[in-house]
């Protein structure tokens, strides 16, 4: 019932989202059609990214303020805490410097993928902790949309390059469950925080091979 | 006893807690310590007690068995036989051997009063069965002899049970709970015994007892497992516990001591640590307002503990472990509350959710639409807090039938729509519903004991149709969902004429199952719009469903209930008869009328019109003026009404007087008296009076019993009169009765009555004036106002009256066949303002005016002219005559000889006459004086209008003149021009020093003296030739000018007589100058004698001013040394 609530929402959120996500309608064909020129779907993935920039923010805020104190308290900022299943976004400049476009864009992708069951787990343990609480659930779906829309940008971006496209894997296995609420907080504080550094460095990252591959 | 010992034990429960609560584990110690002592004191004195002996008999029994041990050790050796009991069937004995024996060298123990009751034996410990009550004498042989001898009582046994062996020991980590289950043996005890239990829990690892209890069972000869749970307000994560237990039996039969067991071996209970959950209790669910611990197993040192935003002092468990203690935990947000614990390089934390348990549902309330399922409805009451897993369940469960329905939560519920739905079971009526409501903190419930057929509340009423019966019957069906067929139905039909009133009928219908009933509806009214709506209940009144949709119906049509209003009217012409008729209201028309037939009918001939169509409600008919009986007859679609007859024909009344009624608003009010003869009815027909014959705006039928009516019409207008006549109706006909005319509402006039002046005399105006016409009048005429007053046209002032204006003079005809008017006391040959207004009750009417001018009074004016004349004729021959008469003594006053200038006698002379005369004195100023005046040219006249000729070139040509004087010597003499005159005029001359003032008087009069433009006109010569004094100051004007001319010339009160500058001017150009030079000699007069002097002109070089001024100083000079 969950699920189909949120495609509700995934449904009822799409329609007034402006240019960049209109473009996900797009993707599969993008994704299935022989090789062409890179630079066109680097260029969606870019400006899908950039618009996911400008929310992630909203979606951490959003989601802090639904989890009580001190979660919900001004300036709330829990670095220490980290997720197995998740890969940090944090990386050195010179390892970052170092990685080649196959690698950046492995990690990218296998990160998002990541993201994407996350935010799902993440939805699913605010449903039972905030269950009145539809804005949180709806920009956790959102987020969680867009980020298997840049995952789809990924795709074709890997396809135009010549990239094997890693197999999508279950990140999570049986661990999250039966974890504790506080578990389940802390654990989306982690996903909403990695969603924003990881599309910081998307957007770097795609800010890069752009560069790379002009139209 | 025993009640001591729960209060003991109550004191030491709370006591403990509030330790726990307040203080560190160290400090709990101190309390255990302190508790430690009098609890065994209570325990050793319980166990003396304990046997149902009173107080005194133990005492007394602890003395006996001393008695006996005393005695004993007299007669042998043996000491302490001390025998306990486990069971109370075996009992075990020890003593010690005496001094000097050997433990070893027992021969046997022999208790006396028991068969076979010796026993070998080779220690000093036997087991004997339980020996009955009372004393034994028990002998211990020795191999060597010796005998100990002791008296064995039970009193003096002990019953030490054994130690307890629990069985179990396990923990509940998620709820902090400790479950202890052991076996009480109780087989192997006589029953039934008490057993009473006391178990310890000490927290590890300081041993801090944390927990002791005691509870009693009872043995009832069969080995039976106990349970016993404990909830720790510490998790029990955070520290290991380890419980203990022990007992003590009492059996009321065994008269010895009772003793506890010993305690049973620690059993602990440990949490073996994960690397995930650090802090404790996790995801708990607590009621809110109640205290709770928290702790956290850290390996690092933790430095703080919060809850919320608070953070909160931490309590020290062991090693790095810590607990926080919240009291009164206050209501949770949906996501509970956070508890974080933060160390140096990480943060743990849990969620409490604190809450309610379950309100008991309010206003629980079941009903049913349709007798196919049962909805309850109620009210969660008090919101519990918790939400989402933690949310309250409820279920809805029927005792009779024993379902019971889950209620599903569904995520736009609002805490006042909890709705559930309970299927019904065929038959069964009565119902006994439950709801109960559980969430993790408790459950409670409410209850409904119905029997649905009294809970009904039908659906909505759908498909309602309506159709025909007659012009007033109709019949309404709709269909009504449900399973009825038990119960009768009761219904409301709603019927709604079209914007008017609302009437509810009630109907009874027996319930079917899924029908459509119908129910017939009558007394409607024919072609009438009706709005229908249906709701349903059940007799057994519950619920009224909501309305049906409406539904609008037209009922058909029926013949009309009665003929039209008639009346009617001979043409002016007397030869046709023009029939009115009023079209029928709706509710008598019973449908639309289509067309009218209208019959005449006298005893010879019937003349008819017929289908006359409906718009038109008049008919003209040619008749002979005599009797007929006219009907009409309306028609509509259903058929034709029953005729209204009217006689063509009044009842003449000659006895008709015409009365006057004003009406208010829009209504004017009429009453008659009542008339017996008039069996039909009144009728009032009224028109707008200015209308020609025949006249009939409207009329209105009153009932013959009436006396008065209101007649009202949107028609009426204020300021218009209009006729009302008042008919009665006899069998014979109808009859004038009355004649009225009216106005609903006065106005003022809008014209003023035209009037003209009749006649016009010098003291009287006679006007008369014209009627107003009615339909100007806009009123009943009360009056006329009349002003007059004195005014001429367009002079403001006369324009308009101006009320109080002590002028205007009002008159105010109320007589209004006055049509005339004399205006007497008037002014002749005077304008006067006429006004005259016409007023009603509406107000004035504008006014119309007038000027008119009295005629002259011509005697007056004739008297007015002549009496002045006359007067002036006699005084001009009275004067005459007496000059004439005395004229010696005036030529001896006035003209005597004159002496010779050169005697200078004749100054005195001359005096003494200029001072008879005042008007001569002016002569003084010149007296005579000795000079030799040498006339060369003498002027003797000089003619006013010459003077003004040459005067006024005076100041342009000085130079001329002054250049002609020293050549001519022209020798002037002067002489005031009033002699001049005389001699002109030698008339006047008798008149003398009079004549002057009679001159100016004539003069003042013809020309009025405010008239400064004409004088100016004059030449200022002319008068500066000559001024009498006495008009000097009349004159100032012409002086000013003067003055401007000759500024030395200022003297206003006395002026020489003489003007230079006309001398100036005069003496050499004028032509008649010379003439007169022989006339200088011929006149003289003592005046001029006086005045004479010579008269030298100035000097050329001089300035005009200077040469003024040089005279007049001269001339002053000259004078004065005379004088």
């Amino acid at each position: 019932m969950n699920d189909e609530r949120a495609k509700d929402l995934m449904l009822t959120l799409f329609r007034p989202v402006p240019a960049p996500l209109c473009l996900l309608s797009l993707l599969p064909p993008l994704s299935l059609s022989a090789p062409i020129s890179p630079s066109e779907p680097i260029s969606q993935a870019y400006s899908l990214a950039l618009y996911m920039q400008k929310n992630t923010s909203t979606l951490l805020q959003t989601y802090l303020r639904y989890q009580g104190s001190p979660f919900s308290d001004p300036g709330f900022a829990a670095p220490e805490l980290q997720l197995s299943s998740l890969p940090p976004a944090a990386v050195s400049f010179k390892t970052w410097h170092a990685m080649d476009d196959a690698e950046r864009l492995r990690r990218a992708q296998g990160a998002f993928l990541a993201l994407t069951q996350h935010l799902q787990l993440v939805g699913d343990d605010q449903s039972d902790l905030n269950p009145d609480s539809p804005v949180l659930q709806a920009q956790i779906g959102a987020a969680r949309l867009r980020a298997q829309g840049l995952l789809g940008n990924m795709a074709a971006i890997m396809t135009a390059l010549g990239l094997p496209i890693p197999p999508e894997e279950d990140t999570l296995g049986l661990v999250p469950f039966g974890a504790s609420a506080f578990e389940r907080k802390c654990r989306g504080y982690i996903v909403t925080r990695e969603y924003g550094h990881w599309t910081d460095r998307a957007v770097r990252d795609l800010a890069l091979l752009k560069a790379k591959y002009p139209a | 006893m025993s009640e001591s010992r729960v209060a003991e034990f109550g004191f030491f429960t709370k006591d403990r807690t509030a330790c726990f609560r307040l203080t560190a584990p160290h400090t709990a110690m101190g309390a255990y310590s302190w508790w430690k002592e009098p609890s065994w004191m209570v325990d050793s004195k319980r166990r003396r007690m304990t046997p149902n002996w009173p107080w005194l008999l133990s005492a007394l029994t602890l003395l006996q068995v001393n008695a006996v041990q005393a005695h004993s050790l007299k007669r042998g050796s043996a000491q302490d036989l001390k025998c306990t009991t486990k069971n109370m069937q075996v009992w075990d004995c020890t003593w010690t051997a005496p001094v000097g024996v050997s433990p070893g060298t027992v021969k046997e123990v022999c208790i006396k009063d028991r068969l076979n009751s010796c026993h070998r034996l080779e220690s000093t410990n036997i087991k004997i069965a339980a020996l009955s009550p009372g004393d034994h004498e028990v002998a211990i042989n020795y191999l060597n002899g010796f005998q100990s001898k002791f008296t064995l009582n039970e009193n003096d046994v002990s019953l030490i049970p054994d130690t307890p062996e629990s069985l179990d020991l396990s923990a509940d980590f998620s709820t902090s709970t400790l479950h202890l289950r052991w076996n009480d043996r109780g087989s192997a005890f006589p029953y039934p015994c008490n057993a009473t239990w006391e178990i310890k829990v000490l927290q590890n690892p300081s041993m801090e007892l944390v927990k002791l209890v005691s509870f009693n069972t009872t043995l009832s000869g069969r080995d039976i497992v106990h349970h016993w749970n404990w909830t720790s307000d510490l998790p029990l994560q955070c520290a290991t516990h380890s419980v203990g237990i022990r007992w003590y039996i009492d059996y009321n039969r065994f008269s010895g001591y009772k003793v506890w067991s010993d305690w049973s071996p620690l059993k602990n209970v440990s949490w073996t640590p994960n690397s995930e959950t650090n802090v404790f209790p996790q995801d708990k669910v607590i009621l809110a307002g109640s205290d709770i611990t928290f702790c956290c197993v850290s390996q690092t040192k933790v430095l703080s503990g919060q809850i919320g935003k608070t953070f909160c002092p931490l309590i020290h468990l062991y090693g790095e472990n810590v607990a926080i203690h919240i009291r009164n935990i206050s209501v949770s947000e949906n996501s509970g509350t956070n508890v974080v614990f933060t160390t140096e390089d990480n943060v743990y934390g849990t969620v409490v959710f604190a809450g309610y348990p379950p309100d008991i549902p309010q206003k629980l309330n079941c009903e049913t639409h349709d007798f196919k399922e049962i909805i309850c409805s109620w009210n969660p009451g008090r919101p519990t807090g918790l939400v989402g897993p933690r949310n309250t369940d409820y279920t809805l469960s029927e005792s009779i039938s024993g379902k019971s329905v889950p209620f599903k939560r569904f995520e736009t519920l609002t805490n006042e729509s909890y709705r559930l739905a309970f299927q019904m079971l065929p038959g069964q009526e009565i119902h006994n519903f439950t709801l109960t409501g559980r969430n993790p903190l408790g459950h409670a419930e409410s209850a409904v004991f119905i029997n649905i057929t009294e809970r009904v509340a039908p659906h909505v009423p759908v498909s309602l149709r309506v159709k025909d019966i007659s012009s007033t019957v109709v019949t309404l069906s709709w269909h009504l969902p449900g399973n009825f067929a038990k119960i009768n139905l009761l219904c409301q039909v709603e019927i709604c004429k079209a914007s008017s009133e609302r009437e509810v009928r009630n109907a009874t219908i027996k319930g079917a199952e899924e029908s459509s009933y119908l129910v017939a509806v009558d007394k409607l009214n024919p072609y009438t719009l009706y709005t229908f709506r249906v709701r349903c209940s059940t007799e057994t009144f519950w619920k009224w469903s909501k309305w049906s949709n409406e539904k609008r119906h037209l009922t058909t049509e029926a013949i009309p209930s009665r003929g039209p209003d008639t009346w009617r009217e001979w043409s002016s012409d007397g030869k046709n008869l023009i029939i009115y008729w009023k079209p029928l209201p709706i509710n008598e028309a019973n449908g639309k009328i289509l067309s009218y037939n209208v019959s005449c009918s006298s005893n010879e001939e019937t003349q008819s019109l017929s289908e006359i169509l409906d718009p038109q409600h008049r008919a003209e008919i040619q008749l002979e003026k005599s009797d007929y009986i006219i009907s009409v007859v309306a028609k509509n679609s259903a058929g034709s009404s029953p005729p209204s007859k009217i006689a063509s024909m009044e009842i003449p009344n000659d006895d008709i007087i015409v009365e006057q009624a004003v009406g208010m608003g829009k209504r004017i009010f009429l009453s008659w008296h009542p008339d017996p003869n008039m069996t039909c009815d009144y009728v009032i027909k009224w028109c707008n009076s200015s209308r020609s014959e025949p006249c009939l705006m409207d009329w209105i039928k009153v009932p013959s019993n009436s006396t008065k009516t209101v007649i009202e019409s949107d028609q009426f207008q204020p300021g218009v009169r209009y006729n009302f006549y008042l008919y009665g109706c006899t069998n014979q006909g109808y009859q004038l009765l009355r004649s009225i005319i009216g106005y609903i509402e006065e106005l003022a006039p809008i014209v003023a009555p035209n009037f003209t002046v009749e006649d016009t005399s010098a003291d009287s105006i006679l006007v008369k004036w014209e009627d107003i016409p009615v339909e100007e009048l806009r009123g009943f005429l009360r009056g006329y106002l009349f002003y007059f007053q004195k005014g001429e046209r367009d002079t403001p002032k006369t324009r308009t009256f101006e009320t109080g204006h002590s002028d205007i003079k009002l008159k105010n005809i109320t007589d209004i066949s006055q049509k005339t008017l004399r205006i007497a006391d008037l002014q002749g040959k005077t304008s006067y303002h006429l006004v005259l207004r016409a007023y009603t009750h509406g107000g004035l009417g504008p006014e119309k005016s007038m000027f008119v001018v009295t005629k002259e009074n011509s005697v007056g004016l004739i008297i007015a002219i002549l009496i002045p004349v006359a007067v002036a004729v006699i005084v001009g021959v009275v004067t005459s005559i007496l000059c004439y008469r005395k004229r010696e003594w005036i030529k001896e006053t006035f003209y005597p000889d004159i002496p010779n200038p050169e005697n200078c006698k004749a100054l005195q002379f001359q005096k003494s006459i200029c001072e008879g005369s005042s008007a001569l004195k002016t002569l003084e100023m010149n007296p005579c004086t000795p000079n030799n005046v040498e006339v060369l040219e003498s002027r003797s006249i000089v003619p006013k209008i010459e003077d003004t000729e040459i005067i006024s070139p005076v100041a342009e040509r000085p130079g001329e003149s002054s250049e002609a004087d020293p050549e001519n010597h022209v020798v002037v003499s002067y002489c005031p021009p009033i002699i001049e005159e005389e001699i002109a005029n030698p008339a006047a001359d008798e008149v003398g020093g009079t004549s002057q003032v009679v001159y100016i008087d004539v003069q003042s009069m013809y020309q009025p003296q405010a008239k400064p433009e004409e004088e100016q006109g004059i030449d200022p010569g002319v008068v500066a030739a000559y001024k009498p004094q006495m008009r000097l100051p009349i004159n100032s004007a012409v002086e000013d000018f003067a003055a401007a001319e000759d500024e030395a010339d200022k003297t206003a009160g006395y002026r020489p007589q003489a003007n230079v500058n006309t001398w100036n001017l005069v003496s050499p150009d004028s032509p008649r100058s010379t003439d007169s030079n022989s006339e200088i000699v011929s006149f003289g007069s003592p005046c001029s004698i006086n005045s004479r002097q010579f008269l030298i002109p100035p000097k050329d070089e001089d300035s005009p001013k200077s040469n003024g001024g040089g005279w007049s100083f001269t001339n002053f000079f000259q004078n004065k040394p005379n004088d």
